[in-house]
């Protein structure tokens, strides 16, 4: 049962000139939670990272942490945050070593040669120790920006973008990671991503923001059952189908046809009935395929705001 | 007696003066220069205080070196500066050359009844103008020294004498005095030609003093020739 | 604060750019150096000509005292451009290199980000100056010696005994010190600003020109704006070149150059907590 609420956000906003890039957000994340923030370029998501990690000051409203006041209790705020905020950057003119230690240093913890090298050899990086960082490749400093945000060990870890640049390997091990993380270390993670099929796997609760605004907020589960599935007919005799289906109330319901497949938009009981029509009109079904995946909720929502 | 006897005796009493007169000047000077004589050469340890307005420099000590008949050096371990003038005030430099002596009065000078005897150097070409010596005639020695010249104004050396010196015609102290509105150095911190900011021509003269006391002379004991030949008043870079 | 002044210097001194004013004062006063052995008697003697038809004098005066101060006075442009050099990446770098978002995203305050760079420019500072007195003085001195300094001034020829100049050189270097830092606190306000450190270096350079030309000028209204202008005071240091010091123009040299200080830090650590970290 979620309790405790590792993140709490109250009507916050934040006005750039003319642009609202916040309106009015209010979410909460608890402990244990692999939170997914989603939203199209522009949606706002970067913005109340920012605001969250204190890079940018909030226009209006309130932001706690750890039942903590953000703009009271910043200090002792973020020494439980580790944060990736877009593509982590370095100084590149430093070992990779060296950028872990200072960043240590800063965090104000205890962080040991030791403790350097074992986040090092988590994301992969223990060869490279001494390599300059302007040497590194771009999954390589997104392993090092993890690595940076793991260093002290903190309760929260925010991750904007964390498996941009890598390849199908890596994001396995970022996902696998997270996973691990949430499940076995009880972190909390907040998790921005444009690769929803990502977020689909490790997030268990998520929002999805538009033009500064929250649309729809709650579990995962909860979200794909609330709405439209993509169904996909797949028959044999596709003109006949073709012919009775833009006869009927079907079409409508019809969203793209490729050779002998039709994709529909139906509600869960729609499904059978659909089966049924098709059968009783000579339509040889060979296969009904249900997909329910958080990009097609995702494009539906942004078609609905559009 | 009669008119002319009166008058003859006056005429013989004046001629006799008159001609005691005439032959006194360079009789004092040749005393001076002859008792200088003696002194071949020395050395001596001098501190130098400037007193000139637009030089601000520290008192300084140094060496100088005389030899006969008007060799002078100064060196120093430190730094020295002096005018030229000041550099040898020997009786032999100051009266060196042809010139005309005259006479001039009996003064009261430093408690001393010193014999002011005028100079002026024969030949157009001499610098110096006219020269006016105090002369304590008891000792053969100058007390004073005042020199006009064409280009450098006039300038002053007064010179003292101290008991504890075992060489009476040498100095233990001289004050130096001169005209620096003259100097071309001068020029640049004075105004020299230009207007000062009242609008006024700075022409009257402007004195500056270089005190200088004498002390461990070393006299008669042979300076080689060459402590003369180094370059004295170049600035040489040297490593102390 | 002492562990990030410590992590500040660390990144000063791992980038070339900082050794550029450190090579360059080498070189320059090397060959100023050079130069002045070769000819500098000729150029001495020449200087003192006048002095020399109505005395005569001896001294060391071609020694390490009167390379330093002409090597003091030769580059009162050149070591702003080094220390702007600097001072104009230590903030305006961390936007270039994205590492804001590292830095200000730890648990310490901006206030200790701000100042303990602000610290590990004047550090800087006071070490390239340093290394210009060891450079100038020192290498000076076993090259030349010591000797007694002639300085030609406005109203007077003053000549210093060799006993009475170390310490004016030390309290040089030290007002140097101070108002060289103002150059950095500068170059510092204008690194908070922008996102590039060129823009700070080029800007704190045509600030320092502009002033001297203006205070150069003698127009009326500039000569009213003259004492404002900071640049009017960085040569204070030369007072100490007086007989005797000029203390009381010392001292308000270092008032205003120390209000400089104040207002320029200030005004970066204002505007820098209330900036928006979007790099």
């Amino acid at each position: 049962m979620q309790t405790e609420k590792i993140i709490e956000i109250k009507n916050l906003s934040k006005q750039f000139r003319e642009v609202k890039a916040v309106d009015d957000l209010n979410l909460t994340v608890y402990r244990g939670d692999v939170f997914g923030f989603l939203g199209p370029n522009g949606a706002g998501k970067s913005t109340t990272i920012r605001m969250l990690l204190s890079l940018i000051k909030p226009t209006n409203g309130e932001i706690r942490l750890f039942d903590k006041s953000l703009s009271k209790d910043r200090i002792s705020i973020l020494k439980n945050i580790g944060a990736i905020v877009e593509k982590p950057d370095f100084y590149t003119y430093l070992s990779a070593f060296k950028n872990l230690e200072i960043l240590g240093r800063l965090s104000k913890t205890d962080v040991s040669r030791k403790r350097i090298m074992e986040v090092l050899e988590f994301v992969g990086l223990e060869k490279r120790y001494k390599s300059k960082v302007k040497t590194f490749s771009h999954g390589m400093k997104q392993r090092l920006g993890l690595a940076q945000a793991l260093l002290h060990d903190p309760e929260l870890i925010i991750l904007d973008e964390p498996t941009t640049g890598l390849d199908p390997q890596g994001m396995k091990e970022i996902r696998e990671l997270i996973l691990h993380l949430s499940k076995d270390k009880n972190k909390t993670i907040l998790l921005s991503s444009h690769i929803l099929s990502e977020v689909e796997i490790v997030a268990s609760r998520m929002i999805i923001l538009n033009k500064g605004k929250k649309i729809v907020e709650g579990t995962v589960s909860e979200l794909l059952n609330r709405d439209e599935l993509r169904v996909t007919v797949e028959v044999e005799n596709n003109e006949i189908a073709e012919e009775k289906i833009r006869e009927s109330k079907w079409m409508e319901k019809l969203k793209t046809t490729a050779n002998n497949k039709f994709t529909f938009a139906l509600v869960q009981n729609e499904i059978s009935e659909l089966n049924k029509f098709l059968v009783q009109n000579g339509v040889k079904v060979n296969a009904l395929i249900p997909t329910r995946s958080l990009e097609d909720y995702f494009l539906n929502i942004m078609e609905k705001e559009d | 007696m009669s008119c002319m006897k009166k008058l003859v005796f006056i005429l013989v009493v004046f001629s006799i003066c008159v001609t005691a007169q005439n032959k006194e000047p360079e009789k004092i000077l040749y005393n001076v220069l002859n008792n200088f004589s003696q002194i071949n050469d020395y050395k001596v340890d001098v501190e130098i205080k400037i007193d000139v307005s637009f030089l601000k420099v520290p008192n300084t000590k140094a060496i100088i070196y005389f030899k006969q008949p008007d060799k002078a050096h100064i060196e120093s371990r430190g730094f020295a500066l002096l005018p030229k003038g000041a550099l040898d005030i020997s009786p032999t430099s100051l009266l060196k050359g042809k010139y005309t002596a005259f006479f001039d009065r009996v003064e009261d000078y430093e408690g001393v009844k010193a014999a002011v005897i005028k100079t002026i150097p024969l030949g157009e070409s001499e610098d110096v103008i006219l020269s006016t010596f105090w002369i304590d005639r008891e000792k053969s020695r100058i007390m004073k020294v005042e020199v006009s010249t064409k280009l450098n104004g006039t300038f002053n050396i007064e010179l003292k004498y101290s008991n504890k010196i075992k060489y009476s015609q040498l100095p233990s102290s001289m004050v130096f005095s001169f005209d620096v509105s003259k100097l071309n150095i001068s020029k640049r911190f004075t105004g020299g030609e230009d207007q000062d900011k009242e609008g006024k021509n700075n022409t009257g003269p402007i004195l500056g003093k270089v005190f200088v006391n004498y002390s461990n002379y070393v006299v008669n004991k042979g300076i080689p020739d060459s402590v003369f030949t180094k370059p004295k008043e170049k600035i040489e870079r040297k490593r102390h | 604060m002492l562990t990030l002044v410590q992590i500040e210097l660390y990144k000063i001194f791992k980038k070339w750019r900082s050794y550029i004013g450190f090579i360059a004062i080498t070189g320059l006063v090397v060959i100023i150096q050079v130069a002045i052995s070769i000819e500098g008697s000729r150029t001495l003697n020449f200087a003192t000509r006048n002095l020399q038809q109505s005395f005569v004098f001896v001294g060391n005066f071609l020694n390490g005292y009167l390379v330093s101060q002409i090597i003091l006075n030769a580059l009162f442009l050149h070591i702003p451009f080094f220390i702007a050099l600097v001072a104009g990446d230590l903030m305006a770098g961390e936007a270039t290199g994205g590492t804001y978002r590292m830095i200000i995203t730890r648990p310490v305050s901006r206030f200790s980000i701000v100042t303990a760079k602000y610290l590990a420019g004047i550090i800087y500072t006071t070490l390239l100056i340093l290394w210009l007195a060891i450079m100038s003085l020192g290498l000076g001195m076993f090259l030349f010696g010591k000797g007694e300094l002639l300085s030609l001034q406005s109203n007077a020829l003053v000549i210093f005994a060799r006993d009475d100049i170390f310490w004016r050189f030390l309290c040089a270097y030290g007002f140097a010190i101070v108002s060289m830092s103002v150059v950095s606190s500068l170059a510092f306000l204008f690194s908070s600003l922008v996102e590039n450190s060129i823009g700070p270096i080029i800007t704190t350079m045509a600030i320092i020109i502009a002033f001297f030309i203006i205070s150069a000028i003698d127009v009326s209204i500039f000569q009213t704006i003259k004492p404002y202008l900071f640049t009017n005071y960085i040569g204070g240091w030369k007072a100490f070149f007086n007989k005797p010091p000029d203390y009381s123009s010392v001292l308000k040299s270092l008032m205003v150059l120390g209000i400089h200080l104040v207002v320029l830090y200030g005004l970066a650590l204002y505007l820098f907590r209330r900036k928006d970290i979007l790099t």
